[in-house]
Parts: C-alpha cells; structure tokens; sequence
C-alpha cells in the first residue's frame, strides 16, 4: 500500500511538471495532438456520414414509382424553366463582361463550389458547428464560406485532411458586415453569433443599426452580405431580420436578431466556396519568403 | 495482445460509446445542449487497468472529447488524468456498484463543469460567469451529464469490461 501511495505521489508531481510544460510547449505541438485526435476520428465521423445517406437511399427506393414519376415529371419542368433562366443570365454575364471591360473595373473573387455532405453537427451554448465530409484533400482551407444556395451557412474554421469544421451564422466567434433589404442607403451592418441559450433557437445578432431604418413595410427585412471582407460574395442572405429591433442603450444605433436563413439544424448538404486565388487575409498570413508574386492579383 | 497495450484496446472499445452520444447531442441538435459521458468512461478501466495505462486511457478520452471543440487544449484531459491518478491510488471508493455510480456522476460531473468553464472562459465579454445565463446553462448540462452518468455507467462498464477480459487485464481483487 504504501508503494501505491508512494506512486500515487510521483504521478501527482509528474501531472503538474507535465502541466507546466503543457502551457509552455508551442502551440504547433498542442495543434499536432489536437489535430491527431480529429484525425483517429475522422473515420467514425465518415462512416456516421455514409451511415445517414444509406438511410435516405433506403428511404427514397422504398417510394412507389408513381411517386418517382411525379417527381421526376416535376423536376423536369424545373429543369425547363431553368434552362431559360440560364440563357438570359448568360446575356447578363456577357454584357456584364463586356461593361467592366470598357470601364477597366477590378474582377471580382472567383470561386470553385465543393459539395459536402454534413457529418455531424456540434452545438453547445458555446458553439455552433457542423463536421463536413470534405477537408485539406479536396481543397477546403480555414476561412472558406460555407453556403447552401445563396444562403450563408457558415464559415470554414478548421480543415483536417478529409474533414472539416465550419462555424455556423450563429455561433459566438462568427462575425461578418451586412446590408439589410429597404436601406436605401446602403450602411453596413454587423452580424456576430451569440452564445445560446439552452432549448431555445439559435440566433444571431445585428448591430449598429442606424435609427432611422425602417424594414419593409409587411416583410421581413433580409440580411445580406456586403462582400467587404473579403471572405463573402457579396448578395447572399444571411438570414432575415426579426421584428422588434431595438435602439441600444446610448440611443443612437439600434440593434435585432437574426433568424438564419436556413434551418440550420436539419441540414444535411452545404456547398463550400473556396477562393480560386488566396484571399487578401491569406497573403498576409503566408510569410513573405513563400509567397509568389503571380498570387497577388 | 500484450498487456502493455490493453489501454489502447479499451480506448478502441470505448470510442464507439463516446461517439454514440455525440450522435445523440447531434439529434438534439435544436435544443443547443452537448451530451458528455468522457467522465463515466473512465471509471471501470480505472478499478482494473495500471496507474499509466488509466493515465494514458483518461488523456485519451479527453483529447477526443477536445479535438472537435473549441475547448482550450488540455482542460479536459489534464483534468481527467488527476482523476484517473486519484483513482487507481484509492480504488477502494470504486470497488462495487454503488459507488462505481456515485464516482460517475462526480466524475462526469466534475469534467463537464470543467469544459463548460474552459470553454466559457472565451465568451466571458458577452456572457459574465456569474450571470444567470451561464449558471442556468451550466446546471442544465451538469444534470444531463449526471443523468447520462447514471443511465450508461452499467451497459458501458459490461463492455469495457469485456473487453479487459479479453485483454487479460486482472480483476480488480487481484490489483487492489
């Protein structure tokens, strides 16, 4: 006995000696081990993934084929009604196109469209996040929009090799500038997440609202990104603006809440648009040594 | 299997418990709460495994739990680890059931008010830790993570021990 409290002791003095060179380690250590862990998981996390898509398939073979039928016919006129809208949204590019050339305006960010499905979702009063079955491999890096449609869903927060973690609109690190829809003069917003109450919806928050707006008269005001930081394209909704907005304590902005554009709990496929040239955040994180000059557009 | 690796091979047999229950937060996803059992997982393993290999076992456990969250590196894992320290040199307080559950929910408990701090402690600019939102926030998860301590520390316990029976891991008789 007492050589097992001798040995308790020991390991006691080892903890605190293994605690302080914890804190002192670079963080390039602490990110290998956390990055280790996320990736014994991954696997799991894919697996969960093809688990739930199984399901569905099941799920959709069981329908009758008048129902197939159905769908199909109805897909079908989709499919017709967009081929139109596609034609006429090429003249639009084209002659959108030929105007920037003629005023030598700057191109805007271009971006690649990586589908992914969602894994797994995270949400806690401190987090909002969802698990994707895309990461390092397919291309996705750290600050990447996360959409479904032209909906924002989130941003890219951590890229392991074959997974990856995306903040959503809601949770307490997103941040991003906004327009809201009847301002017609254009003030930018700001959206945050905000830590959550337990049982209740997830919401976001928009501030410094100037007083004199005022929403639509007999809609929701939707909440759409500028563009300015660079991360986001500009036009996407991030959600609409619920009524009750109300003016801060010094009197001069007002603040609201944002309902997210998507139900942000039940999603189950998102699109991640990744930079086709770095972004302006990436330039200035990559050490100038390595960075090449043809990048800088 | 050699012994030696027998911590390895229950943290094998543990991670698809620990997954199951972030499958259910995931389903509960609407109600903004995560469900954690990391605390119970490490109690049978503890009444039977060496000092190192619980070591080893409860760092483990906790690393998962941290890698994909935002929780500071180590705050769960460092804290698991003390326990587990405290628990192989007084294996008495775990020798049968009752207090197997009783040492479940304290542990759980312990390790989710830990996280739930660690993880706080970088919102504290919008939500004060001695706010009622925070207070009503941590109750709620300290109770479901002591209920959930309760409901799986049996089932959890058979396979684990299970497992260390395969293993060849001596009873807990034989290590005490």
């Amino acid at each position: 006995m007492d050589n097992n409290r001798q040995g308790a002791k020991a390991s006691y003095v080892a903890l605190v000696f293994f605690l302080g060179l914890w804190m002192i380690l670079p963080s390039a250590v602490r990110r290998f081990n956390r990055e280790a862990f996320a990736e014994f998981q991954a696997p799991a996390l894919h697996l969960v993934g093809k688990g739930r898509d199984l399901a569905r398939y099941w799920e959709l073979k069981s329908r009758s084929p008048e129902e197939l039928t159905a769908a199909a016919r109805d897909l079908a006129r989709i499919n017709a009604a967009l081929e139109l809208k596609i034609h006429s949204l090429d003249d639009a590019r084209k002659e959108n196109l030929r105007l920037r050339e003629m005023l030598r305006y700057p191109k805007t960010e271009e971006f690649v469209t990586v589908v992914a499905r969602v894994s797994i979702r995270e949400t806690s009063s401190w987090w909002q996040r969802i698990i994707i079955r895309k990461g390092r491999s397919d291309g996705v890096r750290p600050g990447c929009p996360v959409v479904f449609g032209d909906r924002v869903i989130g941003r890219v927060s951590i890229v392991h090799l074959t997974t990856s973690e995306v903040d959503l609109v809601t949770s307490p690190v997103f941040r991003c500038t906004a327009f809201l829809e009847g301002d017609e003069q254009y003030h930018v917003v700001h959206v945050s997440g905000q830590a959550g109450l337990a049982l209740s919806a997830p919401r976001a928050l928009v501030s410094i609202i100037p007083l004199d707006y005022s929403p639509p008269a007999g809609q929701v005001a939707k909440v759409m990104t500028t563009g300015l930081g660079g991360v986001f394209p500009s036009g996407l909704t991030l959600g609409t603006l619920e009524t009750g907005v109300q003016s801060t304590a010094e009197k001069h902005l007002q603040t609201g809440a944002l309902t997210p554009a998507k139900e942000l709990s039940f999603i189950q496929e998102v699109s991640v648009l990744i930079p086709k040239y770095p972004t302006a955040g990436e330039i200035l994180l990559t050490p100038a040594d390595s960075a090449k000059p043809e990048e800088f557009r | 299997m050699s012994l030696s690796w027998s911590w390895l091979f229950l943290l094998l047999a543990t991670f698809p418990w620990l997954l199951g229950v972030d499958l259910l937060s995931d389903a509960m996803a609407t109600s903004g709460v995560c469900l954690f059992i990391s605390g119970a997982a490490i109690i049978a393993p503890c009444r039977r495994l060496r000092r190192w290999q619980a070591v080893l076992f409860s760092a483990c456990v906790g690393f998962l739990f941290e890698s994909l969250r935002p929780i500071p590196d180590g705050s769960l894992a460092l804290l698991l680890v003390l326990v587990a320290i405290y628990l192989t040199s007084h294996r008495a307080e775990i020798r049968d059931m009752p207090k197997m559950f009783g040492a479940a929910v304290l542990v759980n408990g312990l390790a989710c008010t830990a996280w739930f701090i660690a993880a706080g402690l970088a919102h504290m600019k919008e939500v004060p830790l001695l706010s009622l939102h925070f207070l009503g926030q941590w109750l709620l998860h300290l109770l479901l993570a002591t209920i959930l301590a309760v409901l799986l520390l049996v089932p959890l316990t058979l396979v684990q021990n299970f497992a260390m029976d395969k293993v060849g891991v001596p009873q807990p008789d034989e290590v005490l």
